[in-house]
């Protein structure tokens, strides 16, 4: 009897779960310019800019504040010590500017010190081999290979937790949306059966997602998916014409004032539905060059806030300027 | 792209893919390996739960996770891809002066470079002189697509003549070595630049032929150009699976790929690039040229998209 009781018992208060998620699932903010929203585990944020506009580098950046630990032999880095799988898409990733910019931030962080010392180009080497040993990466070149990642992703999830204490904690892809004209163009419908199961741009979509929320159940982390997109690109505006059939989004883009109205959706619905935070970034017109440095503004789509940013990117990263 | 590999094929390796765990898998409308993987496996396992035996069944589902499992790159973590760019991505001096300065060294194995500009800003000349000079100062070959019968013998002997003191008897043997490490081959479309790709990388898979160092495609743009526009989607499916192709060759086998793109006139009398939006995302690094005031044969070099390069830098670079 008092089995079945317990079994109806209040587990815990709105309160104590709270606590608890806030505890397991804790928010965490982002370095420019993804500081303005607090994001944690389960979130889809997608970054959509043109390129160039230092998407790849946000990722670095966000990747290089995951890796390094809070504090390391008494000195605040303010990192979260946990690992980051980062899949390649584009395949033009180079570790020289992954191990460039963290020496550069553990120098940094090291900057009182380490000048008073007279010791310029030192750093530490020990903290850099433990960060970058967080740091696991992987190609693709084209769908087949991306599936086939995602498919197998938990054996390597798995890896990591037996390997070391620190858990993934963020997923990067970059960028989502580099086969799109390869899937586009693969043959339909092979053989006779229609309830063969054909790969496409739509199935393969479905299936990475599909994919990533299975993997987010056993493994919570953070996903953080650059995308490409295209500015007043005649083609592809009529592109989305002849093509947004499904897409509801479209629409709801393009009502949003003539600034956007060249920003254009390629993804399939499955994609675009599963991303919770997206977040556009573009080059700012005119010659607002800022001390020779090209400027970006950002303005978060999804959720709608208000606020925009604008940065530049120089030898230090992505830094915000006003 | 992956060949559909039908399941059939499999059981001579795989002995657990029998025909009755095919019977199986036909059942679900599965027919070779790509289609498991659009296909849900936790799902196919459940219904394998129902079938009358279903150990068997599951242990081909899990010999098929571990085809797949070899079928992506293996993971590797910070450290080793750092081992991997010192040790097996070197610098290769591009023999211009100016292109060296401006990026630390010069072209990069493992990168895909661009060089983008209107016609007679250099182009050609940047893409002749680094053969000559790879092929002279680097063990390996170079391979040079020329599409626009560009590739001039003649030219590559004048810059080694540069080079080297002309007194020296030594030149005619080093033009001769050099020429015979330069592979030049005419393409005219962009089936033939796949199939030579493709063969590219499957000698590099079994080891034959001698090491490339270089690949110079001139012009690539005038390649891929033809089959885009119309509005269709195929050619940019062919653009951007060559991009892959060179991308793959360049990193996986160390080599430096250095490509052209030329510009055409754009809305409103600018000039733009022939391989716009879709192609921006295929090169590592892109440089732009541009002729350089009145003076003949000087062209200016800066660029425009680095890895961890800063851009805009501009350099002078002079052609003789």
């Amino acid at each position: 009897m008092t089995s079945a009781f317990s079994w109806i018992e209040v587990d815990e208060t709105a309160k104590e779960a709270l606590v608890r998620i806030l505890t397991e699932r804790p928010f965490v903010v982002l370095p420019p310019p993804l500081h303005r929203l607090p994001l944690r585990v389960g979130n889809v944020v997608e970054i959509v800019g043109p390129s160039p506009s230092a998407k790849t580098l946000i990722l670095i950046q966000a990747a290089i504040s995951c890796i390094l630990p809070k504090e390391w032999k008494g000195v605040q880095y303010g990192g979260l010590e946990r690992s980051v799988l980062f899949i390649d898409l584009d395949c033009r990733f180079d570790v020289l500017s992954l191990s460039k910019a963290l020496k550069r931030r553990i120098h940094g962080a090291n900057g009182v010190r380490s000048s008073m010392k007279g010791t310029e180009n030192e750093y530490d080497k020990e903290l850099f081999v433990e960060c970058m040993k967080r740091f696991s990466y992987t190609r693709c070149y084209n769908s087949f290979e991306f599936l086939a990642t995602l498919k197998t992703l938990h054996y390597r999830l798995q890896k990591e937790k037996d390997k070391q204490s620190s858990t993934v904690y963020m997923l990067m892809i970059d960028s989502i949306g580099a086969f799109y004209w390869m899937d586009r163009a693969l043959p339909s419908s092979s053989s006779g059966s229609n309830s063969r199961k054909n790969l496409s741009l739509q199935t393969v979509a479905e299936t990475v997602v599909k994919e990533i929320q299975r993997v987010l159940l056993v493994h919570p982390m953070l996903v953080l998916a650059a995308k490409s997109a295209s500015f007043g690109d005649k083609q592809s505006k009529s592109e989305v014409i002849r093509n947004s059939g499904q897409r509801s989004d479209d629409k709801m883009l393009d009502s949003r004032g003539p600034r956007n109205l060249s920003h254009r959706e390629y993804m399939p619905l499955a994609w675009q539905s599963f991303v919770s935070h997206r977040i556009l970034l573009r080059a700012s017109d005119g010659e607002s060059k800022h001390q020779n440095h090209p400027t970006f503004s950002t303005e978060w789509l999804l959720p709608s806030v208000q606020f925009s940013d604008n940065f530049i990117v120089n030898d230090d990263g992505v830094v915000v300027i006003f | 792209m992956v060949e559909m590999a039908p399941l059939q094929a499999l059981e001579r390796e795989y002995p657990l893919i029998d025909s009755n765990f095919r019977g199986f898998c036909a059942s679900r409308h599965i027919f070779t390996v790509e289609d498991f993987l659009v296909h849900d496996l936790h799902a196919l396992e459940a219904f394998a739960e129902q079938h009358y035996a279903p150990d068997k069944l599951k242990q081909g589902i899990s010999q098929i996770f571990s085809i797949i499992d070899s079928q992506h790159r293996p993971w590797l973590h910070g450290l080793e891809l750092l081992e991997d760019a010192e040790q097996n991505k070197c610098i290769l001096s591009a023999g211009w002066e100016s292109i060296d300065v401006l990026l630390q060294g010069g072209l990069r194995e493992g990168h895909v470079t661009e060089l983008v500009g209107p016609s007679s800003s250099g182009k050609t000349q940047v893409c002749l002189q680094a053969a000559a000079h790879v092929a002279r100062n680097y063990s390996g070959t170079v391979m040079y697509f020329d599409s626009g019968n560009s590739f001039s013998p003649k030219r590559i002997a004048e810059f080694l003549s540069q080079s080297s003191d002309p007194a020296n008897t030594q030149v005619n043997k080093t033009v001769q070595r050099v020429m015979r490490s330069i592979v030049c081959h005419s393409i005219f479309d962009i089936f033939t630049l796949l199939d030579l790709l493709h063969q590219l990388i499957n000698n590099f898979k079994s080891q034959m032929g001698s090491r490339i160092r270089l690949l110079v495609i001139d012009s690539l743009s005038s390649l891929i150009a033809p089959v885009l526009g119309g509005g269709g989607t195929h050619g940019h499916a062919l653009m951007v699976t060559a991009g892959f192709l060179l991308k793959e060759l360049a990193h996986e086998h160390n080599l430096c790929i250095l490509v052209t793109n030329h510009v055409v006139g754009g809305e409103g009398g600018v000039s733009k690039p022939a391989l716009g939006e879709s192609w921006k995302s295929t090169p590592h690094v892109r440089l732009l040229m541009s002729r350089y005031g009145a003076t003949n044969g000087s062209s200016c070099v800066s660029i425009l998209k680095h890895p961890y390069l800063a851009t805009g830098k501009t350099m002078e670079i002079k052609i003789i």
